[in-house]
């Protein structure tokens, strides 16, 4: 089914927070100002390897206005972070290991006197030589940045027997070495929040993605209980993975403590893109064989992703990208081993399709290269090797049957883009054409042997709404409306009727983080958890005061209905009015798991979604530019629950994802970034997007399938980069194998194919 | 010389139809003022060089990113933020990028609005072209602007 706004008719709903939105009176939580608030800045490292000597506070302490400098020596607790390894320094004491790294934070009155304070601390470094080559990283007489060394972790997967002996039975192999980008998240609001502080603790206003875990970390940095430190975390001006980790929190808590004041910090851009988390670069080394009937037999990986400075999720990411190496294939004989390095540069963690695009970029390449080897088209080389409905998951565990794969195989070559080849224009001589696709599957939750507990829970409050509540964020993903349309399905009330409370540590039951396209999921299976017992309690109740019979009562707008075989249902009771007359107002809890699939293998999913791209390219032969003029995708993720958010999800991660392709770097010379803002980091503006862009939504599940919709969040960002790689070629003859892609490569593969194209031609000299 | 700027003298301008007195630096920014001293944060802070739109606002009936605009160019100007844009009900264009889904995180959303108002304010029939152009300082993370330009076929009548 093609998504779109006609289409979807009256489930086209503008955004439960849309009108505050546009209007500009919603408040984000970078936005808020308390009475005598403070402004802090933090001060970060010079270098990006280096020993701190001394550090001397007593010049900034001396300036007016200024209200606390804290360093290492004022953290009550624990002076590190991280969601799963604290590795992170709050505040560095004797070395600081990447050029975002904080040594100290200052309050004053205003930004300005913060800031003229932090030039003040004086910091003595003997600067070291930075370790920015993760390959050199790993060699044995590299300083080690990390008491046990700089591999974070290590991942192997084997299936079948000797992969090298596969290899010799091979009739075509093809080896190649791939890198990906350190790509940025770009969230249009940096970093920033208010940490209040009262009498019993602390309230803090920050966006993140998982509330209870800040209330965790802050718990031991901060010694406090966490019952004493509410997180306000709600709503986020973007995250796409970026602000899961801690970022300001701690300092604007600390100097809150410190101070007894509020006590805000907004990052610049500069500061966000130096401190702040991006994705993973990897080097993927990929050895890939199949028979001469195209059967794939061998596939040897080697994965190489820079962690940075500290771990963050890391290790997670390395087994997410270990886990999909084979992809929707079926391959006899694999051996992936994937090492996640510390080094110099900054810190790497998780960000939308979590080392999914990576490899999938380098999986769905060997895919189109061997079928070229063959001379077979890669869409029979799919076919031959795709995985069936019943078959394990990639790692051979058991998964929840999907005929997901073949799904969108099956749709995306219906892309109109990939019917015929588009026409060259005569008056463009020098503007070549080409179209390609990709496929890809991509793990939803957290997957086997990690805690991924969910919970919600509903009730009817005092004004007379049916109160749903859960402990995940708005990051811009639409998950308010979507929580809106699964209660107003599920109750056939009202939106009115509604009252949804998310984002405040205060208010809401732990639901886990809003992250792995898992919250659309766990909100589905939390509400029909609690749908019956929610009901019987109200309909008792209703019954009892109406004498209407239990079995004829729903809920519908406005109450609780009898319902009539003939049609004429009348409403028996409002909401309002039962919350007013009865004694208990029912709530009703729920807490349950992401479901994991039986296998103890470390990170394995159970619940997958498939995404199909199919990408036009044209490409100026003359600067090497490449303009993606079409873009279409066919997903299978289950029932669409929120067409409109469905849709902007799997837009925004094309164009994301056509960044990542084309031109996001977040480049590094000696550990330092060059690319320090959008004026040298380029994301994709509304002139570089498709002419046109299709999603098509693949929505049967299997029969007895009872897990529901699963999320879309990263889905759409996973295939396209190997999309467009294939049209390139399909344009140039060449295969990219580094992305970003460079123009001069591109360039010189085109202007050379036009050239001997052209032979006779226009640069032969003689077209007649 | 820095030291008469950090003095800072009082300027005045109309913000939003109402006259504003203010004592700030002569280099105190634009978006500083909406956000810090008048606390009309629609108008959002994200990448203070000029590139990517958030701060947006009309001056003097030309559009320009408020982190530019110091506060020395002030004097007389007529500024108009988000806040001015529905001050009854809801502009089309706000009613638009409901109806198209041209927003998610909201964080762009009232730079691109007050873009697309600049642009139909002098143009009211522009071009695919020119709407392109005129939104090509404004960035958007989240919807791949899809959805914003779905907002601009439903102003245009021009919706499926």
């Amino acid at each position: 089914m093609r998504l779109t706004r006609a289409g979807s008719r009256n489930r086209w709903k503008a955004r439960r927070d849309g009108i505050q939105k546009v209007t500009g009176e919603l408040k984000y939580l970078s936005d808020m100002s308390f009475p005598n608030m403070l402004y802090g800045t933090v001060l970060r490292s010079e270098y990006a390897f280096a020993k701190i000597n001394s550090i001397d506070t007593s010049e900034a302490e001396k300036l007016p206005g200024v209200s606390a400098v804290l360093t290492s020596k004022d953290i009550p607790g624990l002076n590190g972070f991280g969601i799963v390894i604290q590795d992170q320094p709050v505040f560095c004491e004797d070395t600081v290991r990447y050029v975002g790294d904080a040594i100290a934070a200052v309050a004053a009155e205003t930004q300005e006197i913060a800031e003229k304070a932090a030039a003040l601390i004086k910091v003595e470094y003997t600067p070291l030589q930075p370790i920015t080559d993760p390959e050199v990283s790993l060699l044995a007489k590299t300083p080690k940045l990390h008491e046990n060394g700089n591999l974070l972790h290590n991942a192997f997967y084997k299936q079948g027997a000797d992969v090298e002996e596969a290899f010799a039975n091979c009739a075509c192999i093809v080896e190649e070495v791939y890198y990906t980008p350190r790509q940025m998240h770009a969230y249009m609001e940096t970093e920033g929040g208010v940490a209040v502080p009262h009498e019993d603790g602390l309230t803090l206003y920050a966006p993140t993605q998982h509330g209870f875990k800040d209330q965790l970390q802050l718990s031991r940095i901060l010694n406090m209980p966490e019952s004493d430190i509410r997180v306000i975390s709600s709503p986020i001006g973007g995250s796409f993975g970026g602000k899961d980790e801690l970022n300001i929190q701690p300092f604007i808590c600390l100097l809150a403590r410190a101070t007894g004041k509020p006590v805000k910090i907004h990052q610049s851009r500069r500061t966000s893109v130096k401190a702040g988390l991006k994705r993973h670069p990897m080097k993927i080394t990929m050895k890939t064989g199949a028979d001469k009937d195209g059967n794939l037999l061998a596939h040897k990986v080697r994965i190489l992703a820079d962690t940075g400075a500290y771990a963050t999720l890391g290790p997670a990411v390395l087994d997410f990208a270990v886990e999909h190496s084979t992809g929707p294939y079926r391959i006899k004989h694999v051996e992936v081993e994937g090492y996640s390095v510390y080094t110099n540069n900054g810190v790497a963690g998780e960000f939308r399709g979590f080392g999914g695009n990576q490899v999938t970029f380098a999986l769905e390449s060997q895919i189109e290269k061997l079928a070229e080897m063959l001379n077979i088209s890669s869409t029979a080389l799919r076919r031959k090797n795709l995985r069936k409905t019943a078959d394990p998951g990639p790692v051979n565990q058991q998964i929840v049957p999907t005929a997901g794969a073949e799904q969108v195989l099956d749709e995306i070559l219906k892309s109109p883009i990939l019917q015929d080849k588009p026409p060259n224009n005569e008056s463009q001589p020098f503007i070549l054409k080409g179209k390609g696709y990709s496929i890809t599957m991509h793990g939803g939750g957290l997957g086997y042997g990690r805690s991924d507990p969910s919970g919600a829970r509903l009730s009817l409050n005092e004004k007379g709404k049916l109160e749903i509540s859960f402990g995940f964020e708005e990051c811009g993903q639409g998950l308010l409306s979507t929580i809106e349309m699964i209660m107003t399905e599920s109750f056939a009330c009202s939106a009115d009727d509604v009252e949804i409370t998310i984002g405040d540590t205060a208010k809401v039951p732990h639901s886990g983080s809003s992250t792995a396209s898992r919250a659309t999921n766990m909100v589905w299976t939390g509400i029909n958890k609690m749908k019956g017992s929610w009901c019987d309690k109200v309909y008792s109740f209703v019954s009892q005061q109406s004498g209407v019979p239990l079995e004829v009562l729903k809920t519908g707008h406005g109450g609780i209905w009898e319902y009539q075989e003939n049609g004429n249902s009348a409403l028996v009771m409002t909401y309002k009015e039962v919350a007013d007359k009865i004694s208990e107002l029912p709530v009703v809890t729920a807490s349950y798991h992401f479901p994991t699939t039986p296998e103890s293998i470390d990170g394995g999913h159970f619940l997958y979604s498939f995404a199909g791209a199919a990408a036009e390219v044209e490409i100026d032969a003359l600067t090497g530019r490449v303009y993606v003029s079409k873009l279409d995708h066919a997903i299978a993720a289950g029932p669409v629950v929120n067409p409109m958010g469905y849709l902007g999800q799997i837009e925004g991660g094309g164009s994301m994802a056509l960044g990542f392709t084309l031109m996001e770097d977040a480049v590094m010379d000696n550990g330092k970034y060059m690319t320090e803002n959008f004026d040298s980091y380029l994301i994709p503006t509304i002139l570089d997007i498709p002419k046109s862009t299709n999603v098509s939504a693949i929505e049967e599940l299997e029969d007895g399938d009872e897990y529901g919709p699963r999320g879309v969040g990263e889905i759409g960002t996973v295939a396209v980069a190997p999309a467009i790689v294939a049209a390139i070629h399909d344009a140039t003859g060449h295969w990219v194998n580094k992305l970003p892609i460079c123009p001069e490569e591109i360039m010189e593969f085109a202007f050379t194919k036009i050239s001997k194209e052209n032979q006779n031609g226009w640069l032969g000299g003689d077209k007649g | 010389m820095k030291e008469q700027l950090q003095a800072g003298k009082t300027i005045r301008f109309n913000v939003n139809g109402s006259s504003v007195d203010l004592s700030v630096p002569a280099t105190y920014r634009l978006v500083d003022i909406l956000r810090k001293e008048l606390n009309l944060t629609g108008t959002k802070i994200s990448c203070e060089v000029g590139r990517c739109g958030a701060c947006s606002v009309i001056l003097n009936g030309k559009l320009v990113n408020s982190c530019l605009v110091m506060a020395y160019q002030l004097e007389d100007a007529v500024v108009q933020t988000i806040e001015s844009v529905s001050a009854d009900a809801l502009h089309p264009i706000q009613e638009a990028f409901l109806q198209g889904g041209a927003l998610q995180c909201g964080y762009c959303t009232p730079g691109m609005i007050m873009a697309l108002k600049s642009l139909l304010e002098r143009e009211s029939q522009p071009t695919k072209e020119e709407v392109l152009q005129g939104l090509s300082g404004n960035l958007c993370r989240c919807t791949g602007y899809e959805g914003i330009l779905r907002a601009v076929d439903i102003l245009a009548n021009k919706a499926e």
